[in-house]
């Protein structure tokens, strides 16, 4: 409840989290921030993620939603988006 | 980008951009081909970004870098919205996939996408397009290029299995990958647009294998036999099964329709040729091919040279992209005698490279002349005279050269 209030939803961890998930797929180190186009992402790497995310953390995320949301900081805002909507 | 290029004008082939954008939605590549042809027939290029590639124009040199696998794989992908990226999905989609493996997925694919295979389809296909045509007729403006992006859809997506419901999504999505940065197709950006796009494509056909499966029984869809392919003895993977169906929805759909408008286009310019075709209808297969090798939609292909090799006059580095450029290959005086006029009655006009050349030919071929076929023929039977309605407006992409408006008004013809 008191997270909704909050300008950004995530906790700092998830999007650590998430930022080594894509790690597994991107074959490179990754900071929350970065940027998923930067990193070399593509529709391949993107299928693969959406799995793992929906396997992990029972969130089944929008595919325009993911390639917009771009950073791992942000895709963990719409997996807590996705959580709290749920 | 213009059909009907204008005055020819000074051009500096070094600082030339191939790819920028603006050239094919406002600008006019042809006069830019044919100095290149004429001066620079093996054509290098670097990107602001560091990449670089290089270009044949020549039709002898497009068709040699298309036809030798040897010399120009495509395992590294052959659109150049890869250039300089090897693509993921080499290797397991078809056409990122040299022979032998090529072939033996191919073979079983084109056997029911043969000239006689797609005969059958003949009459169902002429009612989709009197269909289409009948609103063209009511005496408003008809914007055609718009709605022929459906027309693919319409025609195709009974053999393939595709409802009618999903066919105006998945036309959104086959223009979204042509043209990512097109106002009409862009979702948030042009990266974003691409990866959006392919996903949802691949999504869908695996969604569709799914549910095939679970059915059970027969079906006699493209789609269906591509599940039961066997190359070398082995079914294909659900991933190739995937890639390949988006290859195959992408091949059907975002092609055609550019051939259609620009070819309506010429005709509208040119109502004397227009006459010709009304007045003697056996020069229907004539016309299409000399619209094929006018409107030339796909635009070009790319390869990677797999060893250094001579070319046109130079040397292209071993692992180097090369671009081969159908639409100027389309237009090379050495082949076709006043490449920039539209003649119905051209008598080589079939040499044109519209579908490629060698393995990776279309496979969808005999079906699309047999679309175009039917379309002309009912079109010059229905139509008494066709005028434009509005400016004609070009597809934001260098890899399909194409139209997004072409508003148009038809009379109805008074003595079919």
């Amino acid at each position: 409840m008191e997270r909704q209030a909050a300008p950004s939803s995530a906790p700092v961890s998830l999007g650590q989290e998430i930022a080594q998930l894509w790690a597994e797929y991107l074959d490179c180190e990754i900071g929350p921030e970065d940027d998923f186009f930067a990193l070399g992402g593509n529709s391949l790497s993107g299928i693969k993620i959406i799995e793992r995310v929906a396997q992990d953390y029972g969130v089944q995320l929008s595919v325009r939603d993911f390639y917009l949301a771009q950073t791992p900081a942000r895709v963990a805002e719409l997996i807590e988006q996705g959580r709290a909507g749920t | 980008m213009r059909l009907t290029p204008g005055p020819a004008r000074d051009i500096d082939l070094d600082s030339v951009d191939l790819f920028d954008l603006d050239l094919y939605t406002s600008g006019d590549p042809h006069p830019i081909w044919d100095v290149m042809r004429a001066k620079a027939p093996l054509h290098h290029q670097v990107l602001p970004d560091g990449r670089e590639f290089w270009s044949v124009t020549r039709h002898e040199d497009v068709c040699r870098v298309l036809g030798d696998h040897r010399e120009f794989t495509s395992e590294r992908g052959t659109t150049p919205t890869h250039v300089g990226v090897d693509d993921p999905a080499a290797g397991k989609l078809l056409t990122s996939t040299d022979p032998p493996r090529h072939t033996e997925v191919r073979r079983p694919l084109g056997s029911k996408l043969t000239a006689r295979a797609v005969k059958s389809w003949e009459d169902s296909i002429r009612g989709t397009i009197q269909r289409f045509l009948e609103p063209a007729l009511e005496g408003e403006s008809f914007d055609l290029a718009e709605r022929a992006l459906l027309l693919p859809a319409m025609v195709t997506g009974p053999l393939l299995g595709i409802p009618e419901k999903d066919w105006e999504e998945l036309v959104q999505l086959t223009a979204m990958v042509t043209a990512p940065s097109d106002p009409h197709f862009m979702v948030g950006h042009e990266a974003a647009t691409l990866a959006i796009s392919h996903h949802e494509l691949v999504n869908y056909v695996t969604e569709w294998v799914k549910r095939r499966r679970a059915a059970g029984g027969e079906d006699d869809t493209l789609l269906a036999h591509l599940m039961s392919v066997r190359a070398g003895g082995v079914p294909l993977t659900d991933e190739e099964i995937a890639l390949d169906g988006y290859s195959i929805l992408l091949g059907a759909n975002v092609t055609t329709p550019h051939t259609v408008s620009g070819t309506v286009q010429a005709l509208i310019e040119r109502p004397e040729q227009f006459e010709k075709a009304q007045a003697d209808p056996s020069l229907i297969p004539d016309l299409v091919e000399e619209g094929l090798r006018w409107t030339s939609a796909a635009c070009n292909f790319m390869r990677y040279a797999v060893d250094d090799v001579e070319i046109a006059g130079g040397t292209i580095p071993a692992r180097a992209a090369v671009v081969a450029w159908i639409g100027s290959a389309n237009r090379d005086e050495s082949q076709f005698t006043d490449p920039h006029t539209f003649d119905i009655t051209r008598s080589n006009a079939k040499r044109h490279v519209a579908f490629g050349f060698g393995p990776h030919f279309c496979i969808g071929a005999p079906l699309a002349r047999m679309t175009l076929r039917i379309f002309f023929e009912e079109l010059l039977q229905r139509f008494g005279s066709i005028e434009l309605a509005g400016e004609p407006q070009h597809l934001r992409s260098y890899f399909i050269a194409g139209m997004t408006h072409l508003p148009i008004v038809a009379q109805k013809r008074k003595t079919p």
